[in-house]
């Protein structure tokens, strides 16, 4: 199983408990990572239904996995990311529901794009094909952008133009794709490429992100 | 006026002094096992690894203030090593230049904002991520190497039997002799140039949303090829065997699709668009 065959397996099954997924993660760090960060994200989103505002208990536990993985390191002052959360207030967590949001389309996606036989394929009803993208769509190209561009004008300003014109590289990429997907339901490349525009938006985000990190 | 320049000359002085002082260089050693896992985080500034000739990992650091200092921690066969900013640091006083020697069969992480990343002569897995960065990757074999950049160019040459995944926004990617199983490319809109003969019964997909993509193959590659760009151009120099079937529409000059050489040992290669040019390139004996 390679890298493509793991993260499209997980589409099946979520918890990575093949043997052919646990062979695969045990030779490769960064799908390993992937799926670490899946299940945090699961455990985080858990958290997020119960309140309008996330407890502090969701800042630490993904505090503690950013620790774990090296990213961040002990302060003694409050932590960046608690720091981010009171910076924005009650928008604070718009910014890890966008990449939840992202990512859960990203899912719904891969289960379109890699559905489980050809019959269910073919009664992939054009009602279906376009309902979620285009909600997700609405959403991603909003007020959410425009909160990550201060977070990065905040932490790296001289990149921020470089942000701002791929992110609206990319939301003109994931319109033109929705479109397409749109005229053409049945068109599994085009699921494709609209599933790869989102996670290059997430992986925008990660990046946005990591440059909020210390 | 020779006291004017006798000023000029204690100020440059001055700096250039300031700049040593500030200037400071580190190095460490570990000892790792085999197939060590080494990574390198480094906000700003750049990280070269390349081989050490024995079971040790060196790490030579400049640093380029005292705002910023190396952090580093061995936790039984991994190293890392961290650039770790003081208050007030900056992207140049931050920054940080590292050579690091390691293991050819160690896996390493390297992450960059704005400094280039070159890892060379490897066989261990390498990961490459910043969203500024250029990466540079050349001679690895039979390993993963996995590279993310937002708009920092990306070189990979003599990849051998690799694993190769490179995700891009708007960089420029150009692979160079690189084959293995799975060669993937996805861009938004950088532009991707392939120059190699796709191997053997591998999986090459190579798309850029806006970006064009330049394929300059020998006649004699063996492959099974199939080109689309919903709204751009698609061009073949090459000769193929046209498919009697395709599942996608082939439409006259959006789309190609046909084998080339010897079935038995053809590689996959998609290429996509959305806007971009697509070009299958012939190449020349000059190549």
């Amino acid at each position: 199983m390679n890298c493509v065959e793991l993260q499209q397996s997980l589409a099946e099954v979520e918890d990575a408990s093949t043997w052919q997924q646990r062979a695969h993660l045990r030779t490769c760090p960064a799908c390993a990572a992937l799926v670490r960060e899946l299940d945090q994200i699961v455990a985080a989103a858990a958290e997020l239904q119960g309140a309008d505002e996330p407890s502090p208990r969701v800042w630490n536990s993904i505090e503690i996995a950013l620790r774990k993985e090296g990213l961040i390191r002990p302060q003694s002052r409050r932590s960046p990311l608690s720091s981010f959360g009171l910076r924005w207030g009650r928008a604070g967590w718009l910014l890890p529901a966008l990449a939840l949001l992202l990512l859960t389309v990203g899912l719904y996606l891969r289960q379109q794009f890699y559905p489980a036989g050809l019959p269910q394929e073919a009664s992939f009803s054009r009602q279906d094909s376009i309902s979620q993208p285009r909600v997700a769509v609405a959403n991603s190209g909003g007020l959410e952008d425009e909160d990550l561009m201060q977070e990065v004008a905040a932490n790296a300003p001289s990149m921020r133009p470089q942000y701002e014109e791929n992110l609206r590289r990319v939301n003109e990429s994931i319109r033109d794709l929705q479109s397409a997907a749109d005229e053409s339901p049945n068109d599994q490349e085009a699921r494709r490429a609209l599933m790869d525009a989102y996670q290059q938006k997430s992986m925008l985000f990660d990046m946005a992100m990591e440059q909020s990190l210390p | 006026m020779a006291v004017k320049r006798t000023a000029k000359l204690v100020a440059i002085g001055v700096i250039v002094a300031g700049a040593l002082v500030a200037e400071s260089k580190k190095e460490l050693r570990f000892t790792v096992g085999p197939k060590a896992g080494v990574s390198v985080m480094n906000p700003y500034g750049s990280i070269w690894v390349r081989p050490s000739t024995n079971n040790t990992v060196v790490v030579n650091a400049v640093l380029h203030s005292d705002k910023v200092e190396v952090d580093n921690n061995q936790n039984g066969n991994r190293v890392d090593i961290q650039s770790h900013l003081l208050a007030g640091a900056d992207s140049d006083t931050g920054r940080v230049d590292y050579e690091v020697l390691i293991p050819a069969d160690a896996s390493i992480t390297l992450h960059s904002s704005t400094g280039s990343l070159r890892a060379e002569k490897l066989h261990g897995d390498v990961t490459l991520e910043g969203p500024g960065a250029e990466v540079n990757v050349r001679d690895v074999s039979d390993a993963h190497v996995h590279v993310k950049t937002m708009n920092g160019p990306v070189n990979l040459e003599n990849i051998q039997n690799g694993h190769v995944e490179v995700d891009s926004l708007s960089g420029e990617i150009t692979l160079k002799q690189v084959n293995g199983p799975l060669v993937q490319v996805v861009s938004t809109s950088g532009r991707i140039n392939y120059i190699g003969d796709f191997g053997n019964s591998g999986e090459y997909r190579l798309s850029s949303h806006s970006g064009d993509i330049e394929a300059t193959i020998p006649e004699w590659t063996s492959a099974d090829v199939s080109a689309r760009s919903t709204r751009g151009e698609v061009h073949d120099d090459i000769p193929l065997q046209p498919k009697t079937h395709t599942w996608f529409p082939m439409d006259k000059g959006r789309a190609f699709a046909g084998t080339m050489g010897r079935v038995a040992v053809s590689s996959t290669v998609v290429l996509r668009s959305f806007s971009g040019k697509i070009h299958l390139r012939k190449r020349s004996e000059k190549q």
